[in-house]
């Protein structure tokens, strides 16, 4: 870039180009970082801290649990092959909320492994960013647990904002590992393009708790 | 239950199809990490990059049509994250003319190159061997014992869902015939949802007779891994020289064009 133009700054936000350009991107590219696309250390830093927190979310997991991890991780896996049309391109489900919900601070495991196969079967991700990819969506599910957690509020108000934060959060993070990687702040568009996203998410999370509730309670701590 | 759909090719007799999962598992890694850790804007090395990642598939024999199909499913993610990045640029520091991103524009095609060859390694990884093979790998490398039951229960359940979305699909084609509409949206949610329960429920049971027949986190497998010489040489040369043309290419380049 030549230096005499980074003085020429441009802060037209509302540019229709600049609106249509952030929008075919992120629907395409959410969620499956790539390997070769954002920076190597933010990748080797987010690494790190994935693997802290798969090994503190796992640790003295009992007997019983196992068999709900490894559900929830092929649950995981299996709804990400379920894709279904918004705003001309595809998306497919998260499940990142109920996730949350029903493993509670065991997520991140289940989340990281589901990721592993998504990258090794369908190169949906890298290895290099499993890393990054396994803390933005392990973040969506641990505040959906948080969330879910704060009794305060009525079930199906929590399972709605479970939900729709089970999409926020990894989007949030994601674009603050852009921003660090070098790209530019249209990144910040990333939360207001994903509303919709979460508002559909968090309505599936609805129903789905809705349902568990009604068939087996046993599973909603 | 047939599904090749996850290692298809991983039948195949080649050189890198012998070679041990683990060693695959390790050199594909290595591989990767080194090409995607090139700086931003370097073009330079993929000219050795890129033949040598091209000859390793030659070698596989898996065909060439089933790795471009598998990489045009990747690619719109690759490549709106690579024309991103121009693009944010232009609208951070303002519209010129094209020239004047010429340097972004490199830095695309740089993520572009990057994330190709490291998407072509993984598709050369999960294609030349067994999935199962390579999760005992992983295992056998001291990957996280809970990450490693979880991975092996995973891949055991999701045939496990399979089933059950062929059972809850026959049962609901069963009583309401006809083609998917939105209308049955109602449907299609509870049989998501029980989709879900019974398999969670299969997969406790399954587990239970599992530790009635005294798992303990090991799965057992006829496999023996065996690492010979050969084995480690190859893939420790290929390796040596990706790390080499890192290391030098920025020299090869002044020497050769300054």
């Amino acid at each position: 870039m030549h230096p005499s133009l980074k003085t020429d700054r441009n802060k037209g936000i509302g540019n229709i180009f600049e609106i249509v350009y952030i929008y075919i991107f992120i629907y395409i590219i959410f969620m499956h970082i790539s390997d070769g696309i954002i920076d190597t250390n933010v990748c080797i830093a987010a690494g790190a801290v994935s693997i802290g927190l798969v090994y503190i979310s796992g640790r003295k997991a009992t007997v019983d649990e196992i068999p709900t991890m490894g559900m929830m991780g092929a649950a995981l896996f299996v709804a990400s092959l379920i894709h279904f049309p918004l705003a001309g391109t595809s998306m497919h489900l998260g499940l990142f909320g109920i996730a949350g919900i029903i493993l509670g601070k065991r997520s991140f495991p289940p989340v990281f492994a589901a990721l592993l196969f998504q990258s090794l079967i369908f190169q949906h991700g890298g290895l290099v960013t499993l890393g990054v990819n396994s803390l933005n969506m392990g973040a969506g599910a641990f505040a959906g647990w948080l969330i879910w957690r704060t009794k305060f509020m009525n079930e199906n108000i929590r399972a709605l904002l479970a939900g729709f934060l089970g999409i926020i959060i990894p989007v949030l993070l994601m674009s603050v590992e852009f921003r660090l990687s070098g790209y530019g702040r249209g990144i910040i568009y990333l939360l207001s393009v994903y509303v919709i996203a979460a508002v559909v998410e968090s309505i599936i999370t609805l129903g789905a708790v809705r349902f568990i509730r009604r068939v087996k309670p046993a599973l909603l701590p | 239950m047939k599904h090749s759909f996850l290692d298809k090719y991983s039948n195949l007799n080649s050189p890198v199809h012998r070679l041990d999962p683990r060693v695959k598992t390790i050199t594909a890694l290595c591989l990767i990490v080194i090409i995607v850790s090139e700086a931003r804007g370097e073009i330079f090395p993929f000219l050795f990059y890129i033949p040598l990642v091209a000859i390793i598939a030659g070698v596989s024999r898996i065909p060439w049509s089933y790795i471009i199909k598998r990489c045009l499913i990747v690619s719109p993610f690759i490549l709106l994250a690579a024309l991103f990045y121009p693009l944010s640029q232009m609208l951070t520091q303002g519209y010129h003319s094209l020239g004047a991103y010429s340097h972004e524009f490199m830095v695309g095609l740089s993520v572009i190159l990057k994330a190709y060859s490291a998407l072509i390694l993984l598709i050369l990884l999960t294609s030349t061997e067994k999935f199962h093979n390579i999760l005992l790998g992983l295992r056998k490398l001291k990957m996280p014992k809970l990450i490693g039951v979880i991975s092996a229960l995973m891949y055991r359940y999701v045939f496990l869902i399979h089933d059950e979305i062929l059972r809850t699909n026959l049962a609901r084609e069963s009583r309401c015939p006809g083609s998917l509409k939105m209308s049955r949206f109602k449907v299609y949610g509870n049989q998501a949802a029980m989709i879900f329960v019974r398999s969670l429920e299969r997969s406790h049971i399954l587990y239970s007779s599992m530790l009635s027949r005294g798992f303990n986190g090991e799965f057992p497998s006829m496999r023996k891994f065996s690492l010979k010489g050969t084995d480690l040489l190859i893939p420790g040369a290929i390796i040596l020289m990706v790390l080499t043309i890192r290391l030098t290419s920025q020299n090869i380049h002044n020497y050769l064009f300054n």
